[in-house]
């Protein structure tokens, strides 16, 4: 999914949405039996035609029910105005992480519904360890507020096809890395990129987790005091300021939203082995020029101990229903609807794969080769993110994370300094979320 | 004698009275439509930057001027003040200089071809500003820009630069933009006020000897300064606003928020870090800044109005 792509196309699509959205007021009343339903989602890389047909199949199991849906690529400038002046849609589909942090804001104001009872009417078809996180229960009081809707692995891109050539082996420990960093480097091929700073979500939280295990990391999540003045904190930052040493020299001035797709662009081109992301980055580079014998591959982060556990921070697209929703028991309908076999089959189809069971072994193509990492018995899916706080103004402890990044890859800031700024942040969303 | 005369006086009062119930009737869906529009959310805003709330929770807390006593503390903020600063201070200077230079160049001397210089010069304010910001994306690319590429062509490759990457030069880079952005609009404005300067004061003092840079400090300057006075308000307003939208579009105030501006770090904090109140107090900080230093600049440019 193109999530970054579209930023600058939003604020076009705003003002139309806006319009839009006051011609659409006329037909909210509860006309009819059935009433009326109001789905929103996101119109991420996936399309926006498996919606349509999903509430086709919907609506064909519940005549006299109108399903409206409301669907763009800036789904949050259009629909939080209505929101704010207390119109809600039924349904909303859409994850966290987004520029307008609109799933954010709500769960900070505790604004979504409790889906507990959807999630266990599902039990059974759920992959294991895709709920009970902090993505899907965002207070950690067992509760489930957002459902796992699709999930796409997100880790290290690289060509396939330049690593058999050169008789290079993916690396499993971060010493193999820099040696091959090094490797690379003889030939003028630089190590990593990001396309911009905001995508080191994927690589950052792997490590996290791969240093310190599934604890260290819910506490970097969670805001435990000190926590970034922990040895494997400082691990963390030690191997990514080495990493960013290595990185390519055009990485920084292509890392913004006019010329991101240039850093990506260098790894179809060999100038770079590896960049963090998601598994999106097959279809939105599908018309740009390669390298011959280009293929995409995806990798989990080098191990931090040999053998040690690998993770792979996984994107979760998610389901919710706003608090402020009028028909909350048909909505929930309507969410359960759409982890059956029929609905799952119509969005495996345009490659939006959801969390159940025995569906990543149907996939076929490059699909199965990402998904297929999670068979690995020493790899694991890592889900979620920083814990939501009331908001502190001023402060962006993913900014300080990511972004500083751009410092130290041009050197205006040292790694301390890095690491004493997230203690800052860390401790002032601590005391916030008290 | 008197009678035939007030008659139609009075009748003209009537009238204007008529008049005046007719205009209210007019004017009164435009002042509702401003006071509903401009008047109501600029009052919003004032009072939001009092309040703690993210956007969507129903409940707002009031927290008096705690908004504002963060905003001392934050850094981020305090490097956003001095970018716009810096910008205003630059931007302004340069084009104002330079359109005035080209207006006067363009009115005074024959140009060959001068029509068309002042439709290219003119054509980047009719552009929008994506398209600006793709445009100087391809000259500051730093492979294969226009400007490095320049550069190479000409061995000057030391002199190369990552324009939107070093976090020295991004904004001067995003300067340069907002300069070529507004030039043209200022020089034909400058050029229409020149225009109508008449001749003959030209020609007197050329045969008193003057010099092209004479005349133009003594004759065209003052005689358009009421002119310059109000565009440089407006230039100090517009300013503001262009800086962020081209921000957003060029660098989206990276790289590690070296090119923020108050308004992309309003946006950034009222939209995207939940705090709605915190950025109302930036917007506050805004206005009041805005409203200060278009004040400061009238109350300095302040003459007595020079007339032919």
């Amino acid at each position: 999914m193109v999530r970054r792509t579209f930023v600058m196309a939003g604020a076009v699509v705003a003002a139309l949405g806006l319009l839009a959205g006051c011609g659409g007021g006329a037909g909210n009343d509860d006309a009819g039996d059935g009433g009326t339903l109001k789905v929103a989602a996101l119109e991420g890389g996936y399309g926006r035609e498996m919606y349509t047909q999903v509430i086709e199949a919907y609506k064909a199991k519940h005549p006299g029910l109108d399903v409206q849906l409301q669907i763009s690529k800036s789904i949050e400038d259009e629909i939080s105005p209505n929101m704010k002046a207390g119109k809600f849609p039924d349904v909303v589909v859409l994850g966290q992480g987004r520029k307008a942090a609109l799933t954010e804001t709500l769960i900070k104001d505790k604004a979504l519904e409790d889906l507990s009872g959807v999630r266990d009417g599902l039990k059974d078809k759920l992959t294991d360890g895709i709920v009970g996180n902090l993505n899907t229960d965002p207070y950690g009081d067992g509760k489930t507020y957002l459902m796992p809707m699709y999930y796409a692995p997100t880790g290290l891109f690289y060509n396939k096809g330049l690593f058999e050539q050169n008789g290079w082996k993916t690396p499993a420990t971060w010493d193999e890395m820099f040696a091959l960093g090094d490797a690379a480097k003889a030939k003028g091929i630089s190590l990593f990129t990001y396309p911009t700073a905001g995508y080191l979500d994927s690589y950052f939280f792997a490590l996290l987790a791969d240093i310190g295990g599934e604890q260290f990391y819910t506490d970097v999540m969670t805001y435990k005091q000190d926590v970034w003045k922990s040895p494997q904190a400082r691990q963390a930052l030690d191997l990514t300021t080495k990493l960013l040493g290595y990185a390519a020299p055009t990485t920084v001035g292509y890392a913004n939203e006019q010329d991101f797709t240039k850093n990506q662009q260098s790894i179809l081109d060999n100038k770079t082995l590896f960049m963090p992301n998601g598994t999106w980055i097959v279809g939105e580079m599908k018309d740009a020029p390669r390298a011959k014998g280009f293929q995409w591959a995806l990798t989990p982060l080098p191990a931090a101990t040999s053998g040690g556990k690998r993770y792979l921070t996984t994107s979760v697209e998610s389901v919710w229903i706003p608090s402020g929703a009028k028909d909350k028991e048909a909505a929930k309908d309507f969410i359960a609807f759409l982890y059956s076999d029929e609905a799952t089959k119509i969005f495996a189809q345009s490659s939006a794969i959801q969390p159940v069971k025995g569906l990543a072994s149907t996939l076929t193509g490059e699909n199965a080769e990402f998904y297929r990492l999670y068979e690995d018995p020493n790899v694991a899916a890592l889900v979620g993110g920083f814990a939501s706080t009331a908001p502190v103004e001023g402060v962006d402890i993913k900014a300080t994370l990511f972004d500083t990044a751009n410092s130290i890859i041009s050197k205006d800031k040292t790694e301390d300094q890095w690491q004493s700024a997230l203690n800052d942040a860390s401790e002032k969303l601590r005391q916030a979320g008290k | 004698m008197t009678t035939p005369a007030a008659a139609p006086k009075r009748a003209a009062a009537r009238g204007r009275k008529g008049h005046g119930k007719f205009v209210a009737a007019c004017l009164l869906p435009a002042l509702a439509l401003f006071a509903l529009f401009m008047i109501w959310p600029t009052i919003n805003v004032f009072r939001m930057s009092f309040y703690q709330w993210s956007g969507f929770s129903p409940e707002a807390r009031f927290v008096g001027l705690d908004n504002f006593t963060k905003l001392l503390d934050d850094d981020q903020f305090i490097r956003a003040f001095q970018n716009t600063v810096a910008l205003l201070v630059v931007v302004t200077v340069v084009t104002m200089g330079m359109g005035l230079f080209l207006a006067a160049v363009m009115t005074r001397e024959k140009l060959r071809g001068r029509n068309l210089y002042r439709f290219v010069l003119y054509i980047p304010n009719v552009l929008s500003v994506v398209v600006i910001a793709a445009i100087f994306s391809a000259i500051y690319d730093q492979q294969n820009g226009l400007l490095n590429g320049t550069l190479r062509l000409l061995s000057a490759d030391g002199l190369q630069q990552v324009w939107l990457g070093n976090q020295k030069i991004v904004l001067w880079s995003v300067a340069i933009a907002m300069v070529w952005q507004s030039l043209g609009y200022y020089m034909v404005l400058y050029m229409s006020s020149m225009s109508s300067i008449p001749e003959e004061l030209y020609e007197a003092s050329s045969l008193d000897g003057a010099t092209g840079s004479r005349q133009f400090f003594t004759i065209t300057l003052p005689l358009i300064w009421q002119n310059l006075r109000t565009s440089l308000t407006f230039f100090i307003m517009s300013a503001v606003n262009l800086s962020f939208v081209l921000v957003r579009a060029m660098t989206g105030g990276g790289p590690d928020g070296s090119s923020e501006v108050l308004l992309s770090y309003m946006y950034k904090q009222a939209y995207t870090n939940s705090s709605y109140g915190y950025g109302m107090a930036i917007g506050v900080v805004i206005f009041a800044f805005s409203f200060l230093v278009s004040l400061l600049v009238s109350r300095a440019t302040k003459r007595e109005p020079l007339q032919f």
